[in-house]
């Protein structure tokens, strides 16, 4: 019987930890959908679809924690904000597999939500027979706004499954063969006296007839290009609205009902982890602030320093710290959490290129990794009768995400961060308590509310924020033995490793007790015998 | 000229014959027909009251029973609490779909406080549907346009004002309760009504520090004392009690937020735009609102009502928005302004991020910025209508002087003393929260009379288009040229310039068929043959816009075809088409 049970045990083991292993490639939606149900059978994990998506896939979150989830500061870990980046999915559900299987003793004092893919509509593209890196969900949008939805995609012109690019050879063209690299092509400087030589385009036909290509995707909106800050509208991938898909509205309403989150690490090619944002006065101080405000670059700062500490990639040509409408300068700047954000994965340096795409070549070369680029091969287009058009370049995805057997390395690392990141999380403390007698059945109670964490308890932009609560003192004491000091206060932020003096005076004898905290701080419970 | 003179006299002989026989049916029902009113309306109704959300769908939907050619009843959508927001579309049905017509958007009471704009757009329901039968310019407007009325947008908050106790400002939201003092608990200290008349009033007291008396004139009055005197009241402020314990009154009521923030044109957050929610349209009325206007693109017009103070507002809302109004449209938002400023005593054509404050998020901002949409806010209810004077908002010596000699003590709730759980023997009293931004019921009429014909000529104004001029050439060889004028004859353009900025709309299409077209062409200079061909599927020409008040002409060389016909397709222009 014994041995029984100990072979079922051996038996869950095994498939717990081949789940990941023994992929060799990055998971299909059901295969996903698999390890998160299995990770929500935990007793720590509750997995709940948000939403479908306009093409029929579920939004999943992860809430991991124990005890009362809500009262304990939390970190949100989102992953697919592109659709795209295939790693970051992989990387969010690996975050949530490793807590619960390797580091559970993280949720005693914190709580995560996991959103492992925000893009599953344009995720699928990475596995479908035609593939190419998709942004968009399954919308039906007009993104050339000539009044017909999405009727110039792309082609796969040469049938190769991929959708790369053409070039068209063109005296009149304002592209040139690469100096680093003749496999890629770069924008001719003028400005130099460089003649082009093509016409460059992503592989495609003009299927409307208005003299462009691939201007009107068959993909709907993009989660990563649709949110409220600085909302690029009209543009094609972001429509007229932001938060206008299901996805983005079922997130944000749940997010906004989730008090406890006090920071955010999101998968994307935004990077303010390797680097910090930078502080702009002027753009801090207009009434639509556009700038990181002062106190939160010096917070980014310190925890740029934790990640390059505990991430051994070196940062190398990482010059984007967000684009328009993207999740994680909302996260700060529209939802005033502390937001990080990397692509964990980039090109390194490598000696004699700059050109991304040259180095990328020559890195890849230099590992022997075969098959991430379609040599340019002649094909006859009927948009250019009578001219030399060739498909070809860089296969899709592989900029963005390593092969697959890199990815281990790269989600421990990032776990890593993730949970030094948790350690550091707001500390309410009670300290310099003191009760005196001060005669005729009154007492003063004081005390130090003190923050012992790096971080404060409000950012800069988290003061400012309504959806941030306050601290909040409870003075637990019938009203008439309250002689001063309030039943009720609230404070607005506490500093890293800062203190809040309290004092109340109490009339008679019995128990009185405090309770403090905000749920994104944390709740302390403190008596008082008199 | 004599002949000219008897041919009049018999005609008005004829008039007055035809007018005595109506007299006397009039003179046996005891009325008499007043210019500009419907007389005798099928649907009887009085406009010197207020309807609460019940009462004004109930007129809606007679309306729309009585006028069935002229009304349909729908709902677009449902509100917080469940309720339907309900919308008249009005047009003659007869002579074409609604949406194959140019249309004006009428809505009122976003904020739910500012009541009359429900009334007042009722009234515009109305007025189009009685006047139909008898007025020769109303038949043709219905022709030609379409109208969305939907009176209230915030029909739970609209109840609430009516049926439970508030101030003339409250509640200024709809009735999610949101955590309005921080402490993490929301809507645990609402107002109190203490008197139980259902009005938010102020509260007083008796103090040996007071700095204020009553007036031995006129005791509703509460006057300072002099620096050296010494007075007997202190003002206690809004009535109400300390619910939650926290030492403030009132302080989480239901609300905070401002469904006139939550409009997705340049919106932000709450630290920045207070009032904001999550994100655009995180209020299902207002989400109705904007599907029903996506859905809707003949909306070439919208109007918007609020009070109060007497205004005509246009945008931008924020002052970030100055370079989104080009001159070209604020040229018609001037034109329509102006008129609208002479046919309504007392009203001031305002922009809002200048003259009154600068706010993003607001509907007036979305309807033009996203959607292209000419809009006023009108700022309902003006002191000027009291005493043909405009004494300024909220001017209690007007106040008190109107209640005193034109509503006789009506709006005014006497002091009256009260033990008050934490403040002891107090005196509450002060004015109705129906007086003050609300028309008293005497000039509700009129002034929603004035309004109706403002956005009637607003509405006037959108495109009407119409196709002629058709004119033959002869190219030989089996050839001939035809070009054809498309003129709108209206101040408003097919495409705003901030549609034309950023393709909000389709372009308009000028088709021609029954003739085998070989090339296409928009003219951009007839007399000295400037054409732009268009290559693909010539037979229909997209034409970016047709200007206001003037024409664009298109041109195709076509090898056959001598019955052909042209007809023009625009989204906020509406249709028309000539035949050989």
């Amino acid at each position: 019987m014994k041995k029984i049970v100990l072979g079922c045990l051996m038996a869950v083991g095994m498939a717990w930890s081949g789940a990941a292993s023994a992929q060799s490639d990055y998971p299909t939606l059901s295969q996903l959908n698999q390890r998160l149900q299995r990770i929500g059978s935990n007793a720590s994990a509750e997995l709940k679809s948000l939403t479908k998506t306009p093409g029929g896939k579920d939004i999943w979150v992860l809430k991991v924690g124990t005890g009362d989830k809500d009262q304990k500061p939390a970190i949100a870990v989102v992953g697919g904000v592109e659709g795209f980046h295939v790693l970051s999915v992989e990387l969010a559900t690996r975050f949530a597999e490793d807590l619960i299987s390797k580091h559970a003793s993280a949720l005693e004092n914190t709580t995560f939500y996991i959103f492992p893919n925000m893009s599953p509509d344009a995720y699928e593209q990475y596995h479908a027979s035609l593939k190419y890196e998709r942004r968009g969900n399954a919308a039906s949008v007009d993104h050339d706004r000539d009044g017909k939805a999405g009727e110039n995609g792309y082609t796969d012109l040469n049938g190769d499954g991929y959708i790369t690019w053409m070039r068209v050879e063109d005296p009149m063209g304002d592209y040139m063969l690469s100096k680093e690299d003749d496999r890629v092509l770069v924008k001719a400087d003028r400005s130099k006296g460089e003649a082009g030589k093509y016409f460059v385009y992503k592989e495609s036909k003009d299927d409307d007839q208005d003299g462009k290509f691939a201007e009107d995707l068959k993909e709907g909106i993009a989660f990563n290009k649709s949110l409220t800050y600085k909302f690029p509208v009209f543009q094609p991938l972001a429509g007229d609205i932001p938060v206008s898909q299901p996805e983005s509205r079922a997130m944000l309403d749940y997010l906004f009902d989730q008090w406890n989150i006090f920071a955010f690490v999101t998968f994307s090619p935004a990077n303010n982890l390797s680097s910090p944002l930078k502080y702009n006065a002027g753009e801090a101080r207009k009434r639509v602030v556009t700038s990181i405000l002062e106190k939160d670059q010096a917070i980014n700062a310190m925890v740029s320093g934790i990640y390059n500490e505990t991430v051994s990639q070196k940062a190398y040509q990482q010059t984007n710290q967000g684009t328009d409408g993207d999740f994680f300068q909302w996260a700060y700047f529209h939802f005033a959490r502390l937001s990080y954000s990397t692509p964990a994965y980039w090109t390194p340096e490598y000696k004699g290129k700059s050109n991304p795409e040259a180095t990328y070549l020559a890195w890849a070369d230099s590992l022997g990794w075969k098959d991430v680029f379609v040599p340019w091969k002649e094909i006859s287009h009927p948009d250019f009768p009578g001219k030399k058009v060739e498909v070809g370049g860089i296969k899709p995805f592989v900029m963005h995400n390593p092969p697959f057997e890199k990815v281990e390395k790269i989600a421990e690392e990032h776990t890593d961060f993730i949970l030094k990141l948790a350690e550091m999380q707001p500390k309410l403390q009670v300290q310099n308590l003191k009760i005196e007698s001060l005669g005729n059945g009154l007492t003063r109670v004081s005390l130090d509310l003190f923050n012992n964490s790096p971080l404060p308890t409000h950012s800069e932009m988290g003061e400012r924020s309504r959806w941030l609560r306050k601290i909040r003192v409870d003075m637990n004491a019938p009203a008439d033995r309250v002689i001063s000091g309030e039943k009720i206060q609230l404070i607005d932020s506490i500093d890293a490793f800062g203190k809040s003096s309290l004092s109340w005076i109490i009339r008679g004898k019995g128990d009185v007790s405090i309770k403090a905290g905000a749920p994104h701080v944390g709740f302390i419970n403190a008596t008082f015998k008199l | 000229m004599k002949q000219i003179k008897t041919k009049n006299l018999i005609l008005a002989l004829a008039m007055s014959a035809l007018g005595f026989g109506q007299i006397e049916s009039q003179a046996q029902e005891k009325f008499f027909r007043a210019v500009g009113t419907p007389h005798q309306p099928k649907v009887e109704t009085a406009w010197n009251r207020y309807y609460t959300y019940e009462g004004l769908v109930d007129v809606m939907q007679k309306i729309a029973k009585a006028h069935p050619k002229l009304a349909k009843i729908e709902a677009i959508g449902k509100s917080y609490e469940g309720r339907d927001i309900m919308t008249l579309t009005i047009t003659d049905f007869e002579s074409g779909k609604d949406t194959d017509k140019p249309a004006m958007w009428i809505d009122g009471n976003i904020h739910s406080n500012e009541i009359q704009g429900a009334e007042f757009a009722l009234y515009t329901a109305w007025y189009l549907t009685e006047m139909h039968g008898s007025n020769e310019f109303i038949q043709q407007l219905l022709k030609d346009k379409t109208f969305y009325i939907t009176p209230t947008i915030n029909p739970d908050a609209r109840n609430d004002f009516f049926l439970k106790p508030n101030t003339q400002n409250t509640p200024r939201s709809g009735v999610m309760k949101l955590d309005n003092d921080g402490d993490g608990l929301a809507g645990e200290d609402e107002m109190d009504d203490l008197d139980g008349d259902g009005h938010i009033t102020m509260m007083i007291r008796k103090s040996p520090t007071g700095r204020y008396i009553k007036d031995p004139l006129d005791p509703r009055r509460l006057v300072a004392v002099g620096p050296d005197q010494v007075g007997e009241y202190e003002m206690l402020g809004q009535e109400g009690t300390d619910l939650d314990g926290d030492g403030r009154i009132n302080d989480d009521d239901v609300g905070y937020y401002d469904p006139n923030r939550d409009w997705g044109w340049n919106w932000q957050p709450d630290y920045i735009q207070r009032g904001a929610l999550r994100y655009p349209f995180t209020l299902p009325e207002n989400r109705s609102v904007m599907e029903f206007v996506m859905k809707h693109p003949n909306i070439a017009g919208a109007q918007s009502y609020h009070n109060y103070g007497g205004m005509i507002l246009r945008g931008p809302g924020a002052e970030e928005d100055v370079n989104t109004y080009n001159r070209e449209d604020i040229r018609i938002y001037d034109a329509i302004a102006k008129k609208g400023e002479e046919m309504m005593p007392g009203y001031r054509y305002l922009t809002v991020y200048k003259d009154l404050y600068s706010v993003f998020g607001g509907e007036l901002d979305w309807f033009y910025g996203n959607r292209g949409i000419f809009t006023y806010s009108n700022e309902l209810m003006i002191s000027y209508l009291y005493f043909h004077q405009n004494a300024g908002r909220g001017n209690q010596e007007e106040q008190l002087k109107v209640d005193q000699l034109l509503t006789f003590g009506d709006a005014f709730v006497d002091w009256k003393s009260y033990e008050h759980p934490q403040f002891g023997e107090i005196e509450i009293g002060g004015f109705k929260k129906t007086f003050g931004r609300a028309h008293p019921g005497f000039l509700m009429e009129q002034d929603a009379h004035r309004n109706s014909a403002f956005t009637i000529y607003h509405a006037y104004h959108t495109p009407k288009l119409s196709v002629m001029d058709v004119k033959e050439e002869d190219l030989g060889g089996g050839l001939k040229a035809i070009t054809a004028t498309i003129f709108n004859e209206r101040m408003m353009p097919t495409h705003s310039s901030q549609d034309l900025k950023y393709n909000i709309e389709r372009p308009d299409y000028v088709s021609i068929s029954g003739a085998k077209v070989v090339a296409g062409f928009v003219v951009e200079d007839e007399d000295f043959k400037r054409y732009k061909e268009q290559k693909h599927s010539p037979e229909k020409i997209a034409v970016e816009n047709i200007p206001g008040m003037s024409a664009v002409k298109v041109r195709w060389i076509v090898s056959s075809g001598s019955n052909y016909s042209i007809s023009v397709d625009s989204a906020k222009g509406g249709k028309a088409s000539w035949k050989k």
